[in-house]
Formats: structure tokens, sequence, C-alpha cells
């Protein structure tokens, strides 16, 4: 299985993508042990041997904010991610597999969540928090994107849960949280995952986003804050394409490698996609 | 009642509560902000000098009376709603007096010169170009598909820098931000007209492919999976002409797409907002920019208000269009929306 | 008597994505008469429904046509070519009536304007006029006009069937190919779409019918010949009374027996039963492909493939076996046919 999942382009392309970035995060600050909030330099130095990407407005070093930053995108994004496929996967599975009375309130509540615009549920919340660690961002915008999740989830459920080995299950006496954990969840990783992937994605771009309205994470450097005073300090009207462009670029082929991937994934657990 | 009576009450409803649980989030949430929220906003105003102490006092009375916090908690929901009904949205705090409304009303707009186009016109081109990655298959697919992928996966605001970088300064072709230039100012005369045009053209670029690339992703997948269908084969041993085939194979395909629109209005309307802040763009995103760095709850307030009605009419507006066109729900026997 | 459609040696294979090939058609020659249905039966995966799509020219990847030609009222097609009959003569000279109504009817179309696109797709012709002929052809059959009017949903199963049988003979077509069409239903509905078929060629609409079916008590009512098909061949053909009460072939014996009532003179059939399945497509077996089943295989059945050959004296009843072969020639003491796996 693994094998032929390699023998797909895309995945193979999006694979080393991710690889790469994941592997720059968590080594890249450590290769430099200075403050990235330390200024190195003037408004927008050149890039130079010294200076890889020259520096921001306030003189500090874009190569080595960058490193920092991109941890911290990754880590926002991760949390959300986790926040929310687990919520998803939580009220689809219950709502799919209980059904009844439980399952109209819960999908109710879940299209409404679905339809008022998660960004000004975020913009709402962050305005209300007005002290946000990193950690608490991820939660934020985990909480507000989970609906998709739990949608897909509960219509994998609701078919999943006529399948003759759940009703094995129930006979011989399973409860519903076991049934769920071994009958159900099981049979449908492969969902979950691309459903992760997706999460994972518009976490990152939605923390950059937040940042972009100035509700970005409280005390630390991520892409979506260095994209923000970048644009604050008018970089690109100065010219000063190095202290913009490397995080918009980054932040584009996160989204792009993770994307890719999903729907590699999608094609291959999903063979009537692909073309007959 | 005929079906499509129900179908309709039964997303009314829906939306009907959505809006009071978007009501509830907006009256709520900024009361959780720790300590007396007009406290807060006057010290901030204070530090920032400017305002006398006389005016200070004035502007503290506005408040604690715009916000009711004398009343108990129900009679402020109750006054909110009073005056969200009368349309009245409330006064600036970073812009004071000026009165919500107005803010908003300037900057609207420009928001929907931006994005009422880009949501037609992105939709439309987005659907044939899947369609036409579908059927021809091969490399047309191939690059379109990838193309698609790669501007629906590239935020907004990454598009809008990419090409205001490239179109605005690498090659000074156009200009980089606002929406008219300093020189004129709003007038339908042909120059102004001209002006900003010109200005207008990146931010709608840059709207407008996100939109193209996600729609034809959906499509295309709709129309492969519809192009395997049995009547597929079918009619076309029946010897029925190739076009007529595949008018029927994209009509199918076509109406998930306009559940697909619907769902991708609010991400939109999001995206647009910030691609506004990169083109210095005067609309609701500049308006709800500002008013985050100033704390100026009532602006935030009603522009997060009126995005939420926005999306949640032109949802119902979408689904009602999709209730008419799908005979499956016009004429469903019982089945559900 | 003149053959209406003469299929000849035609060999089709499914291609793997890894580049197998499984033959699901070999080397299949068949002969359909004027005014006759002919019966093709097997367990599924026998190769029935490959053929059915392969002569509604419906054959697409992963579907290749190895060989075979195909002769329609003195047209010559060759069947290996992409598209073996020119668009204007599908659903003409060769329609088809597919299995399910439901997946074969575009579910955004009503059945007035489907009748108008076939109609219109081989003649000048108004919406008007065709809903006209459309209509009359449904009055004609005893069908009432305003499922015209209908979306496929708002039809019941049994009346989607009946009416899409009517959309696919709406060119008065000469050969209808008919896979399964009553599989999905109730036993009425069977019944209907049964009839159906016999008053169209009783009214000379149609001129002959290929009815492929897994149900070989259906075809008692229906079919006036019966070719019973094993893993992509042909293991018998004949009269369909002949091959339901005296079948020669070991395969179709077990077939009848495990299907239908027992009669006293196949009650000793019965016992057999048939055990194992099918061939997997992949792993072929040598020579006869019937004998990992077979209660009769000997060694020759084991290394050679028997050829289909006349069986009886009545000229029409043919059989692929070694065994029924070897006693027919110790009975006649010659052998009848030739071994060019030609039949009918
Ligand atoms: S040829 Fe041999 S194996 Fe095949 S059916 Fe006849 S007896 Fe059985």
């Amino acid at each position: 299985m693994i094998r032929s999942l390699f023998g797909n382009g895309r995945f193979r392309l999006s694979f080393s993508l991710i690889a790469l970035i994941v592997v720059t995060a968590l080594v890249g600050p450590r290769l430099d042990d200075r403050n990235p909030l330390f200024a190195v330099g003037g408004r927008y130095d050149e890039p130079s041997s010294q200076i890889w990407l020259g520096t921001d407005a306030i003189g500090n070093d874009v190569f080595l904010q960058l490193m920092h930053g991109l941890g911290t995108s990754l880590y926002i994004g991760l949390v959300a991610g986790v926040v929310a496929t687990l919520i998803g996967v939580a009220i689809g599975t219950l709502s799919g597999y209980i059904g009844g009375l439980l399952d109209e309130i819960l999908m109710g509540f879940t299209n409404i969540l679905i339809t008022v615009p998660t960004i000004v549920i975020l913009v709402l919340l962050s305005v209300a928090l007005q002290n946000r660690s990193t950690l608490l961002l991820g939660v934020i915008i985990g909480v507000t994107s989970w609906p998709w999740t739990a949608r897909a989830v509960r219509a994998q459920t609701s078919s999943l849960k006529t399948r003759e080995h759940v009703d094995v299950a129930k006979l011989s006496g399973a409860g519903t949280f076991g049934v769920i954990m071994r009958e159900i969840l099981p049979y449908m990783m492969s969902y979950v995952v691309m459903a992760f992937v997706l999460q994972l994605s518009s976490g990152v771009l939605n923390e950059a986003g937040l940042s972009l309205l100035g509700l970005g994470p409280s005390q630390s450097i991520s892409l979506g804050k260095m994209l923000q005073s970048a644009l604050q300090g008018e970089a690109l009207r100065t010219g000063a394409y190095w202290a913009i462009l490397p995080q918009t670029i980054l932040l584009s082929v996160i989204a792009f490698s993770l994307l890719l991937l999903q729907s590699s994934l999608d094609e291959f657990f999903n063979p009537r996609l692909r073309r007959r | 009642m005929n079906p499509f009576g129900r179908y309709l009450l039964n997303k009314l409803f829906w939306y009907l509560l959505a809006f009071v649980a978007a009501m509830a989030l907006n009256f709520f949430l900024p009361r959780l902000i720790p300590g007396n929220p007009v406290d807060a906003i006057v010290s901030q105003m204070a530090q920032g000098g400017g305002a006398s102490g006389e005016a200070m006092q004035r502007v503290y009375d506005t408040y604690i009376v715009e916000f009711g916090l004398d009343k108990s908690p129900l009679e402020q929901f109750i006054s909110y709603l009073g005056n969200l009904f009368r349309g009245d949205l409330g006064t600036s705090l970073g812009n004071y007096p000026t009165s919500v409304n107005s803010l908003i009303g300037a900057a609207l707009p420009w928001t929907l010169a931006l994005q009422l186009p880009t949501i037609l016109l992105g939709w439309i081109l987005g659907n044939i170009l899947g369609a036409l990655a579908a059927y021809k298959g091969g490399w047309v697919d191939r690059g379109a598909f990838l193309g698609s992928l790669a501007f629906s996966s590239i935020p907004y605001y990454g598009l809008a820098i990419l090409l205001l970088y490239t179109f605005a300064v690498a090659l000074p072709w156009f200009p980089t931000g606002g929406a008219y230039g300093f020189a004129s100012s709003p007038s339908w005369t042909w120059g102004f007209i001209a002006d900003a045009f010109r200005h207008y053209l990146l931010p709608f670029l840059s709207l407008l492919l996100v939109v193209i690339g996600g729609q034809a992703i959906g499509m295309r997948s709709m129309a492969i999976y519809e192009l395997g269908a049995d009547y597929v084969g079918y009619e076309r041993s029946l010897g029925l002409r190739e076009p007529r085939i595949v008018r029927g194979i994209f009509r199918n395909a076509m109406l998930p797409q306009i559940t697909g629109l619907a769902l991708s209005i609010g991400a939109l309307a999001g995206g647009a907002l910030i691609t506004e802040i990169v083109f210095s763009y005067p609309g609701l995103g500049t308006v709800l920019f500002d008013a985050i760095r100033q704390n100026d709850y009532p602006v935030i307030q009603g522009v997060t208000m009126l995005i939420t009605v926005a999306v949640l009419a032109a949802n119902f507006l979408v689904d009602l269009t999709y209730g008419l066109i799908d005979p499956r729900i016009r004429t469903a026997h019982g089945a559900g929306a | 008597m003149a053959a209406l459609l003469s299929v000849q040696n035609l060999r089709a294979a499914y291609r793997l994505a890894n580049g197998v090939e499984l033959h699901a058609v070999d080397d299949v020659s068949i002969d359909l008469r004027e005014g006759e249905v002919l019966g093709v039966v097997g367990e599924s995966g026998c190769g029935k429904s490959t053929l059915a799509t392969i002569l509604a020219l419906n054959a697409a990847p992963p579907l290749y046509v190895k060989s075979g030609t195909m002769q329609v009222q003195g047209r010559h097609a060759d069947l290996t070519e992409s598209d073996p009959l020119p668009r204007s003569e599908r659903g003409k000279l060769i329609s088809t009536l597919p299995q399910s109504a439901m997946n074969a009817m575009n579910p955004t179309t009503r059945v007035r304007d489907l009748a108008y696109d076939v109609l219109r797709a081989h003649e000048r012709t108004t919406r008007k006029a065709a809903w006209g002929r459309a209509g009359a052809r449904l009055e004609q059959l005893g069908l009432p006009t305003r499922v015209l009017e209908r979306y496929p949903h708002e039809l019941s199963g049994g009346m989607r069937q009946r009416v899409i049988t009517v959309i696919s003979t709406l060119l008065d077509p000469t050969i209808l190919i008919a896979d399964e069409p009553t599989s999905a239903l109730d036993v009425s509905s069977q019944r209907a779409v049964v009839e159906m078929l016999k008053d169209l060629l009783a009214r000379k609409i149609i001129s002959g019918v290929l009815f492929i079916t897994h149900d070989l008590p259906l075809l008692r009512h229906i079919a006036d010949r019966v070719a019973v098909m094993y893993a992509g061949k042909v293991a018998e053909l004949g009269p369909t009374e002949r091959v339901i009460n005296t079948p020669e072939h070991p395969y179709a014996r077990a077939l009848v027996g495990s299907i239908l009532v027992p009669e006293p003179h196949i009650r000793a059939a019965r016992v057999l039963g048939i055990p194992g399945s099918p061939p997997d497509l992949a792993a072929m077996p040598k020579g006869c492909r019937f004998h990992p089943r077979c209660p009769l295989a000997d060694t020759r059945s084991r290394e050679e493939v028997p050829p289909l050959v006349e069986v009886g004296d009545s000229g029409s009843h043919f059989a692929a076996c070694w065994r029924t072969l070897e006693a027919r020639q110790l009975l006649a003491g010659n052998l009848v046919g030739g071994p060019d796996g030609r039949v009918g």
C-alpha cells in the first residue's frame, strides 16, 4: 500500500515538500540561537551574505524570523487541526451512530456554525480574548472549523453502522463507545486523516488571516504576524520584497502541498475519482 | 404542502436559527472582555491624549447609555435587538462621533463592487474550466487541474501580495493601492471611472483567480463522476448526439456546484476582507482592520453583523435557486432537504 | 433461417492498472434469428454482461475488444473499432435495454425530453411531434401517456423499467440487447416487462432480442433458444426446452439441476449440484474451463479445450464437452459438426 502510494507523483511531490518544511521548522531555529526579535540592522536593509533575507521595517533579520515564525505557524495549525478533528470526529460519530433526536440537534448546531461565516466568529472570539497565546489561538481556530469534519464523519458513520460487523459487535454486548472506537473509527481512518490534513492547512492559513487583521498571537512571531508587519510597514510599496515575499511564498507552498497531499490521498482511497 | 414549500420552510427555519446564534455571539462576546468595556475603551482613548477631561466624560456617558450598562443583561439584550432592527449600529469609538452606519455605508459600495462580480464571474468561469478539464482529459485536464489546485490553495492574501508586487511594484503597470488616485475624487466622470478601474483590476483579479480555481476543482470531480454514470452509456448506445449528452452531464454536475457556491460565499467574504487590507481598498475589510486596531467595538460588531446577514442572505438565495432548478427537490416525494 | 445478427469470434478483455488482462469473453460466436429471443444465461462473472456491453456498442476502457466481427442485416462491423457502427445506426439497428432504469435515465430529464432527444438524434422532428409519437407508442403498449411528464424518480420501479423499454424501442430497432432487464424487479413487474417484449416482437416493432439473465426459469417464458455461458465461453446452446430438459454439458446440467424444480429425468443431475465457484479470470484453468468443478473430468479435459459441436439430431443443439462428444461418437460412430467453434 505504501509503495503504491509513492507511485503517485502528486503524493511524492507533496510529501517531500511537507517533509522539507517540517524539518526546516524543527532544525532552523536551532542553527542560530540569536533572538529573532533583536534588531541586527536598519530599516529594510537589502539581503546580504550576512543577513540572507535582509531586514524588516524595524531592522530584524527576516531569515531568522522566518525560521521561528514557521514553527509557530505550524504549531498553531497543528493545534487547530487536532482540536477541529477531535471535536468533528466526536460529534460526527455520535450524531451518525446514535441518530434520532441527538442527531438532529447536533447536526442543526453544526449547520448553523457552517452558515455563519467563520471569519466573523474568529474575529469576535479573538477580540473577546485579549491575551492570545499560540496555544489559545490554535484552540480558537480549531473550535470554529470543526463543523466540516463533523458533517463528513457523520455521513461516513451512518453508512458504516449498517455493516454486519457492527451488528455482531452490538449483539455481543459492546457499548456505544466501544462500537464507535473499535467497529466504526478504524474503518474510516482514511477519511479522518484527509480531514485532518485539510484542517491543518486551514489552521495555518487562518492564523495568517487573523494576524493580518491584527488579531495574531500576542507574544510570538508567526508567518502571519510577519506578513502583517510587512504590510503595515509598507514593505511592498518601498520595494522591500525580501521582507514580504518569503513568508507569502512559504504560506502558499504550505497550503499548496497540504492540498496536493489531500487530493492524492483522496484519489488513492477513493478509486472512483480516478479516471476510467 | 407542496414539496418545494416544505423545502423552503425548512431552510428558512435554519437560517433564522443561524441568524439568532450570530446575533447572540455578537452581543455576548465583546462583553466577555474583563472589566467594564467602556472603562477600557475610554482609558485607552485617554492614553492617546487628544481629548479633554470634559469631552472624555461625555464620551463615557454616551457609551454607558449605548451599551446600556446601567441595565440588567436581559434589558441590554432587548435594547440591543431593538437598535439592530431599527438599523442603528451605534456610534464609532475611533471616529467619534461618526455613526457606525455612515462608516459602513461609505465602505459597503467598494466591497460589493469587489465581491459580487468575483463571485458570479468566478463561479461561471470556474465551472466552464472544470467541465472542460473533465471532458477533454489528458493534458488539458492535468494543466487545468494543477493550475486550479495551485490557485485555490494559495491564500487570498498570498495571491494578492504576489500580484501587487509583480504588477504594481516590479512592473509599475498598476497603482499600488487604494480605490482611486489621490488627485481624483469620486464622481461619475469617465476620467474617474477609468482611474477607479485601474485600481480595481488587481484586487479583483486576485480574488477572481482563487474563486475560479476552487470552483473548477469542484466541477471537475463532479463532472468526472457524472461522465462515468450509467445514463451516459445508455444515451450513447441510443445514438444521442454528443452535445446533447454532454449538456445533460454538465447540468447534473452543475447542481452540486450551486450548493458549493453557497458554501464558498462565507469563505470568500472573509478572504475579500483581507484582500482589501493588502490593497488598502476602502471597503469593509479596511474598516474592520482599523476598528480592531483601535478597539472600536461598535464598528467591529457592526461589520461582523453585516457580513453575517449578507452571507446568510446570499446562502438562502442560492438554496432557493437550487430548489427551483433541481426537479428532485421541486417534485420530490417527501424527500428531506 | 436467416440470421438477423451474427457475431463471430468475439474476444474481449479487461486491462487492469498493473497491465494484467482478464479475458472475460473468449472466442464467442452467436447468431440471432429473425423473430426470436435468444437467452444467455450463466453465473455472475461468466462473461454474459461483458457480451451485452460489447453488443450494445458500449465497450469502453478498461474493457478492450481483441477480435470479433458482427453482421447485422447485411451490414458488417468490426467490433475492435472504437465506433463499430456510426452514431446514426446506434439505437436503430441495435438498441439496448439496461438493467436499472433508475441509473440509465438522467435524473434531471423528463421522460418526454429523453424521448425527444432520442428521436431527434435520428430524424428531423419537432418537440410536439416527438411527444406525440412517444405517447402513441406508450398507449399502443398499454401504458398511460402521462408518464411522459414525469421525472424518473417520480415513477415506480416497475413502471420505470417498462417506460425505458418503450424508450429503447422507440426507433423500431432491429435488435434489442436486454441486459438483465428484470433482475431488479418484483415478480409481477418482471412479467409485465417480459410480456411487453413479446408484444414488441409480435407487432414486429423489433425483430430479435438477446436476453441476458442469470435467471434460467425466466427464460422458459420468453426465450426460443438458450446459450449457457461459463468462464467466457459458450458451454451449451440449443432450443430452450431441450437445454432445460435434457442438458448435455455437465455445467448446464448442474445449473439446471441447482435451479429448477427437479423433474424425474433430471433428478440424478441435481444430486451433483455445483461445487466450487467460477474460475478466477486471472488464473484460467487449462483445457476445459469447467474441469476443476466437473465430476466427469478426465485427462483430455485438463489438457485440451473442447469445441462447441452439435449434439443430438435436431441440428440445433450444441455443447462443448469432451465426454458428451465421446458418448455421441460411441453412439453414432462419427463426429458431428466441425471443431471451429462456430454455432447456430
Ligand atoms: S470437457 Fe471434461 S471437464 Fe469439461 S465439462 Fe466435459 S467432462 Fe467436464
